[in-house]
């Protein structure tokens, strides 16, 4: 059995409002205080013990910054996840390693962004990293560079556009719940999108994230203190990040799975780590940079086959509480906001707890992926204890 | 060696290792590398050969021929390639060459890009550089009808 499996547990959550990209009220280290200290609050620990800090791709809010308004008694670890959204779950893989291995003791795991602090999308996202090969042939944007993956999964994979429509239709649907949610009071039928304004095709406007300024947290402790804590502790089963051979920075020249999100060798660790497979799985918060992408995410784990897409991704299907795999429940990256994908950690914590606005009853193992399509990716497996 | 235009306009940031790829279209040449010791089409280009573990490469002439990989048509003047604001909407193709091992390179489509498809043959031809391609040389494709 793996050491890893249920070492560590997430015990509590901290959210900023989403604004709309680049009107934050605050720089983004004050909304990565804020996230912290509301996860400190929600958790019943003080903020000062938090020992560990972890984020991924690009953060700015670094722990040097941070530690003198939180009071930081003593910083003992503190880590990047590399590359980008496809590091989101790694950073459980992370916080879960430094605890198991007695680094730290408790664990913010955080990501923060304002457009006006930070240029997100110019320098954060892209970190100023793309070849002169796409730059060169018109290509610059997550958005196009995936549009060519979609183009495959669809055209020649055989995905239909009713599957990618579908996992737009229920995050908007659970949007309309959440008072958090961004896109809450977004008007969303078929007409509406298949009318928007083509960005780069296949994609039109509303198969893209949203792009928010705002910061969650989450904290992780071990499973021995989480037990003591007020919240109910949702475990981390497993988190593995990496890339098969094949993947990598490779410019189009992914091998073999380029239509889908690079997800199929990672999900195989997951499931052999974790002890569960598809099949067991109650709730998945699917990163959606891109609607196609998380469709390949979901094909890359097991849960249908490139030529299931089509029956598969069904409204009815994927929508809380008894849809066969409800995604995105609080809205997800399409419709609740998009702060790097860092609201679905929280989200998939909530369905532990029982406490989200589109609550699957009875919750008990809840999948949270990474950022399909990065060139280095992760996906984790949360449960609660009686999953351990 | 400095009056390669892509040298003064250089983007840094990524792997590097294909300015030879970009100094033999200046010439006006269409090379791709490939291993010395085993012989891979080593695309895109990096410094070490993963398979043998060989630090040297061939840089190979092909016609640049082969097949619609996959293609996005761009409808939105982004960020990094505003250039290209007057040619919107645009296709960018990644075709995939059979000479070169089934290795993949990115290009704009032009002449007819009606009916554009996965598996079309196309044609590529060598564009000097411009502002529109960052003052880099370029493949541009075209279908072959």
């Amino acid at each position: 059995m793996s050491k890893f499996r249920g070492a560590a547990a997430v015990v509590g959550i901290g959210q900023t409002p989403y604004y709309k990209r680049g009107t934050s009220p605050d720089p983004e280290l004050k909304l990565a205080l804020r996230a912290i200290t509301a996860a400190a609050e929600d958790a019943g620990i003080d903020v000062r013990d938090i020992d560990g800090f972890v984020s991924y791709a690009s953060e700015r809010s670094d722990p040097a910054k941070l530690m003198p308004a939180l009071g930081t008694r003593n910083l003992r670890f503190a880590s990047l996840a590399w590359f980008h959204g496809g590091a989101l779950p790694a950073t459980l893989n992370l916080a879960t390693g430094a605890i198991l291995s007695g680094q730290a003791e408790i664990v913010a795991v955080y990501r923060s962004m304002a457009e006006s602090s930070s240029q997100r999308l110019r320098v954060v996202v892209a970190q100023n990293d793309t070849s002169s090969q796409y730059l060169v042939n018109g290509l610059e944007s997550p958005a196009q560079i995936l549009a060519l993956r979609a183009q495959r999964l669809m055209e020649h994979d055989g995905v239909p556009r009713s599957a990618l429509w579908a996992t737009v239709q229920a995050s908007y649907h659970h949007a309309r719940n959440n008072p958090h949610a961004y896109g809450r009071n977004t008007e969303m039928t078929e007409e509406i999108y298949e009318n928007a304004r083509l960005i780069s095709e296949p994609y039109r406007l509303f198969d893209c994230s949203r792009e928010n300024d705002g910061a969650a947290c989450v904290l992780v402790v071990s499973a021995e203190r989480a037990r003591d804590l007020r919240q109910k502790p949702a475990y981390i089963l497993s988190a593995p990040m990496g890339t098969m051979e094949g993947g990598g920075a490779l410019e189009e020249n992914w091998r073999p799975y380029y239509g889908t999100a690079g997800h199929k060798e990672l999900a195989a660790r997951m499931w052999a780590e974790a002890g569960y497979g598809p099949q067991d799985v109650d709730v998945a918060q699917v990163y959606m940079n891109m609607t196609s992408m998380g469709i390949g995410s979901m094909i890359d784990h097991g849960f249908f086959t490139t030529e299931e897409a089509g029956d598969f991704c069904r409204f009815e299907n994927l929508i809380a509480p008894s849809g066969k795999l409800p995604i995105n429940t609080s809205g997800g990256d399409l419709g609740e906001g998009f702060i790097h994908g860092m609201g679905l950690i929280p989200e998939a914590v909530r369905q532990i707890r029982g406490t989200s606005v589109n609550q699957v009853p009875g919750a008990k193992l809840s999948l949270v992926t990474g950022g399909p399509g990065d060139i280095v990716s992760s996906t984790g497996l949360l449960g609660s204890e009686e999953t351990l | 060696m400095m009056a390669y235009s892509f040298l003064q306009h250089k983007i840094m940031g990524a792997i590097e290792a294909d300015d030879e790829y970009w100094r033999w279209l200046e010439e006006g040449e269409f090379r791709l590398p490939r291993c010395a010791s085993c012989q891979h089409w080593t695309w895109p280009a990096h410094f070490r050969c993963g398979r043998c573990g060989s630090w040297e490469f061939e840089w190979t002439a092909i016609a640049p021929e082969g097949r619609i990989f996959s293609w996005t048509r761009s409808w939105y003047a982004f960020d990094r390639v505003m250039e290209r604001k007057k040619d919107v909407p645009y296709i960018t193709i990644v075709t995939e060459l059979p000479a070169a091992g089934g290795a993949r390179v990115m290009g704009v489509l032009t002449g007819d890009t009606s009916n554009v498809r996965i598996g079309m043959a196309v044609r590529g031809t060598i564009q000097p550089p411009s502002a529109k391609t960052k003052f880099y040389p370029s493949v541009t494709w075209e279908i072959v009808r």
